[in-house]
């Protein structure tokens, strides 16, 4: 097991590992040399300091008595939560034998790789090393996806999950459902809140009053799934009272007059009949924003899996932002700095003989999408459909999509005809419940990992040092996918004997050393303001799309016949008492991961029900009530209502991560109901991305004891 | 030079992260179902009937006429002279006289120490220079905390700028809290405010025969509880902090679970 380095004394480095920002900390540690707390680590660019309530509650992921705390084999059917302890060797055997079986009669196409941004690194050169193209990362599809394709389309500036947004300088926000104060992310929600402070605007855009529209100046509460008809309203405002940058147009964009034509239809007045927002607000926006430009920034959603053309409201919203002339200068989309860390030296990867199953970057079917990370969404239909092809194994490290797709059942049928399944994990959840064979890790705070490398004003490292001996009988994912490869005969791609080898290889070959980063816990490249705002230092900006400028109307959509994503299409016609099913964070957990942390559980003991007081008053439910949600398919579940005024009559709302029904889950199982039920399991045709949001649902009142299944 | 802490909340700039809340707990190993800290919440409509949402971040209001120093039947409970209202544990009887008499339900019974236990403002920690774990971890500046005699501090110059600043005080109940508050333009909603003690606690707690001895202050308390049953205190407190079972069902706490 991995050595606690003794030498720092009482603490060492890490970053967070409770959600994608993933804040620098320093582990704090007792007499007794166990973790004791956790801080923000004030050098870290990520956090500076600040750590928020999942941060804090970090510490609880390695003391919860709930982890899986050695190797198991599944010893009954699936899901029958009957397992027997094993040894690593005897479980990497058996794992070692299957995957050879699969791989012989399937080729290397025949086993898939699933993994997360946190800790995806050594699953997926486990996936490379194999030959295999059928390695997922759930962000892309399940989130981000349409938001980093359509800046890239528009101008080859793929913003990933940490956006380089100037927030703090900016002087007017157009916010498009985009939660910042319960979707958390530290340094975000901060630097929003002080350009407030220092007399920004902000306007907040979503069905639903959340804290973030509560700290808006204006909430405008949009008819669910219309958003990119107001954007497009927007653009035809901007271009017809010429209200946009038009030095930065004529000098760094193309395609202003096929836009104008584009957009010709979508009047303020056309928009507000499909969004119920006021033309004259419309109008009012674009002067104001115009008036802030280039400090201004419209706001994509976070998620961005919601309907089947969130491709063209990314691309919408990357359009007003450049109309703004936003590129490269204060307050608006800056340029990173990145420290660049050289990989170390593996034998050449493979070739893969196959074209994914999920249909990424093939022709006719999603040559959008990105293959560093799949499509977590198309990727179970064809699994479980084995089209075009038989994959026969899975590796799933922190995978959950049981509880975070719209279709659990796809999720199971493809489960259930595979030959192998192993999951990776800390913790319980309900898709690991359904593994052949679960591998358990060590906590973040209990193992190296590989560099952390970010991006932002400054570039920057960062190291995860183990904080004490891991508690259990645990392996890091190095030494796990190590384990699995050397099964494989492909031990030659991890060469290095632990985590430490790897980070001190990769630091010499860039001129740095260990204890230079473990002093602080992270290097960062000197602040060079003229890069990151070249437009504010008399240089110019570059775009690296194939005109070599902002494309207003994107070229590759237009040479793949996919530019009628920039036109609006209506997304779901509600039937009478249908009611728009949303869902969304809360600022104390993520995703499905934090909901059994009992530090964070009782911030919500259950998620209620949020429905508007005119619509429930017609349906009979008062606050606090039982309440039963089912869709045209049959799903159900139940609910207590909270009856508000914040959130549209023609909507329900609920927070995401609860409804767990994976008993080992001593806390969070059993609370409240699962949102994920109602998502819809549609796919944006351009992009192949998730379309979770197009839910439609009906709510009625029912007796406690009904609300037992 | 005397201190003169204080601490600010911003409710304008509160977003109920919560922050505070679980960086108290992990800074004080604070036992599950009790809190040092919290933020209570309200709704209500503004006259265009738009609803609002009001953040009141609270603790400990370290009142200057502190209703909790005067229940302690023991001398337990003292204010220091830099304002903090702070508990002595080895004069604390446990006997909960000072619970309902803090008109912010700012004060709790430890099952693990058999000691009340509250916020002291961080005291350790700012005492070392540092500031309190929920002012550090506050990812708005919500949360401001310094010492109000020192006109350079940010708290004295935020008083000073902002000019709205309040303690959470009513007609009935007002004990010169520490703690201030603003909230820009919205109205206070009335859930914020304290309510008055009960007075049977109230009464009891003054009735108590042993209170005027807290006027001899701490060392002459400590003097004569070592003649006066002092031990019968500090024996109840062990034995409630031994039958506290060591494997709590939902939080293994720390030094706990180590198979």
């Amino acid at each position: 097991s991995a050595e606690p380095a003794r030498a720092m004394e009482d603490h060492v480095f890490s970053w967070c590992n409770l959600c994608p920002w993933r804040c620098g900390v320093i582990v704090r540690r007792d007499d007794n040399g166990r973790i004791a707390r956790l801080e923000g680590n004030p050098d870290h660019p990520q956090n500076e300091g600040l750590l928020c309530s999942r941060g804090h509650a970090g510490v609880m992921d390695v003391y919860n008595q709930d982890r899986i705390k050695q190797p198991l084999l599944r010893d009954g059917p699936r899901g029958s939560d009957r397992w027997r302890p094993v040894s690593w060797d005897e479980a990497l055997d058996l794992i070692g034998e299957r995957l050879r079986a699969v791989r012989d009669e399937h080729g290397p196409q025949g086993i898939s790789v699933l993994a997360h941004s946190y800790w995806k690194k050594p699953y997926h050169r486990l996936a490379q090393a194999l030959g295999t193209p059928n390695f997922i990362d759930s962000v892309w599809a399940m989130c981000l996806g349409p938001r980093m394709l359509s800046y890239e389309l528009v101008a080859g500036r793929p913003l990933t999950g940490i956006e380089t947004l100037d927030v703090r300088r900016t002087r007017y926000f157009l916010i498009f459902g985009r939660n910042l104060a319960e979707s958390f992310l530290n340094g975000e929600v901060r630097d929003w809140m002080r350009a407030l402070a220092d007399g920004a605007k902000s306007v907040y855009v979503d069905p639903r009053h959340t804290i973030t529209a509560d700290r808006s100046h204006e909430w405008l509460p949009i008819r669910p799934l219309t958003d990119h008809a107001l954007v497009l309203a927007l653009i035809h405002t901007v271009i017809e009272e010429e209200l946009y940058d038009s030095a930065f147009v004529e000098d760094y964009c193309t395609g202003l007059d096929e836009l104008r034509e584009r957009v010709a239809g979508y009047t303020p007045e056309w928009a507000a009949e499909e969004t119920d927002i006021d033309a004259a607000d419309i109008r009012r926006i674009a002067r104001e924003m115009a008036e802030a430009a280039p400090a201004v920034l419209a706001y994509a959603p976070r998620r961005m899996a919601r309907t089947r053309n969130d491709v063209g409201l990314g691309v919408a919203i990357a359009v007003l932002n450049s109309l703004f002339g936003v590129w490269d200068r204060h307050g608006g989309i800056f340029r990173p700095q990145r420290l660049e860390i050289p990989e170390p030296d593996l034998p050449e990867f493979p070739e893969s003989a196959a074209e994914p199953i999920d249909g990424t970057g093939v022709p006719d079917r999603y040559p959008l999408a990105n293959p560093q990370f799949g499509l977590a969404s198309t990727f179970w239909s064809a699994l479980a459909a084995q089209d075009p092809y038989p994959v026969k194994a899975m590796i799933a490290a922190g995978n959950n999509a049981m509880k975070n797709t719209g279709f659990p059942g796809v999720v199971r049928r493809a489960i259930d005809q595979l030959d192998l399944f192993v999951a990776t994990d800390i913790q319980p959840n309900e898709t690991n419940r359904l593994a052949d064979v679960i591998l358990p890790e060590p906590s973040a705070l209990e193992r190296y990992d590989d560099l952390q490398e970010g991006w932002g004003y400054r570039g920057w490292i960062a190291v995860r040092m183990p904080g004490m001996e891991a508690l259990h009988d645990t392996r890091d994912p190095w030494r796990i996918c190590q384990g699995i490869a050397a099964q494989l005969g492909l031990e030659d791609y991890f060469p290095h004997g632990s985590v430490r080898e790897l980070i001190e290889d990769r630091l010499e070959k860039a001129g740095y050393d260990f204890e230079a980063l473990a002093e602080k816990g992270v290097i960062t490249t000197e602040a060079d303001p003229a890069h990151n705002f070249p437009r504010e230092h008399g240089a110019s900006s570059r775009f690296d799309t194939p005109s070599g400028k902002v494309e207003l109307v994107p070229s590759r959509l237009v040479e793949h016949g996919l530019d009628d994503a920039l036109d609006y299409r209506r997304e779901v016609e509600r039937g009478g008492g249908e009611l728009h099913f949303l869902f969304g964070r809360v600022s104390f957990h993520t995703h499905t991961r934090t909901q059994n942390n009992p530090w964070l559980a009782g911030f919500m003991e259950e998620n209620p029900l949020w429905i508007h007081e005119e619509t429930a008053s017609e349906r009979g439910i008062v606050d606090g009530d039982t309440v039963e949600v089912i869709d045209s398919r049959g799903c159900r579940e139940v609910f207590h209502a909270r009856v508000t005024a914040r959130i549209r009559r023609d909507a329900v709302y609920t927070a995401h991560g609860y409804g767990r029904d994976d008993p080992r889950l001593s806390v969070a199982h059993g609370r409240g109901g699962s949102a994920t039920t109602f998502a819809s399991p549609d796919i944006d045709p351009t992009s192949g991305a998730a379309a979770m949001l197009r839910g439609l649902v009906h709510v009625r009142r029912i007796e406690p004891s009904e609300g037992v299944s | 030079m005397s201190r003169d802490y204080i601490m600010l909340a911003d409710t304008t700039r509160c977003i109920d992260c919560k922050a505070c809340v679980v960086a108290c707990r992990a800074e004080w190993d604070v036992p599950l179902g009790h809190s040092r800290d919290w933020v209570a919440s309200a709704e209500t409509r503004t006259e265009q009937g738009q609803p609002q949402l009001h953040f009141f971040p609270g603790r400990c209001q370290h009142c200057d006429e502190a209703p909790c120093i005067d229940a302690c039947p023991t001398g337990a409970v003292f204010k220091r002279q830099d304002g903090l209202v702070l508990l002595e544990p080895a004069l604390c009887s446990g006997c909960e006289l000072c619970v309902p008499a803090c008109p912010y339900g700012a004060r709790w019974l430890d099952p693990r120490t058999g000691v009340v236990d509250s916020c002291t403002f961080c005291q350790p920690l700012i005492d070392a220079g540092r500031q309190p774990a929920c002012v550090a971890s506050c990812p708005t500046d919500a949360l401001l905390f310094g010492d109000a005699a020192d006109p350079d501090s940010e708290v004295a110059r935020r008083l000073e700028e902002d000019g709205d600043w309040f303690t959470l005080s009513t007609d009935e109940v007002d004990c010169k809290p520490r703690h201030y508050y603003r909230t820009g333009d919205r109205e206070v909603p009335e859930a914020m405010l304290p309510e008055p003690p009960d007075p049977y606690w109230t009464q009891r707690a003054s009735e108590s025969l042993v209170n005027p001895l807290a006027k001899l202050g701490i060392g002459g308390m400590a003097a004569l509880f070592a003649v006066a049953g002092a031990k019968r205190f500090l024996d109840r407190r062990r034995g409630i902090a031994e039958q506290e079972p060591s494997g709590e069902k939902q939080a293994t706490p720390r030094g706990g679970d180590d198979e």
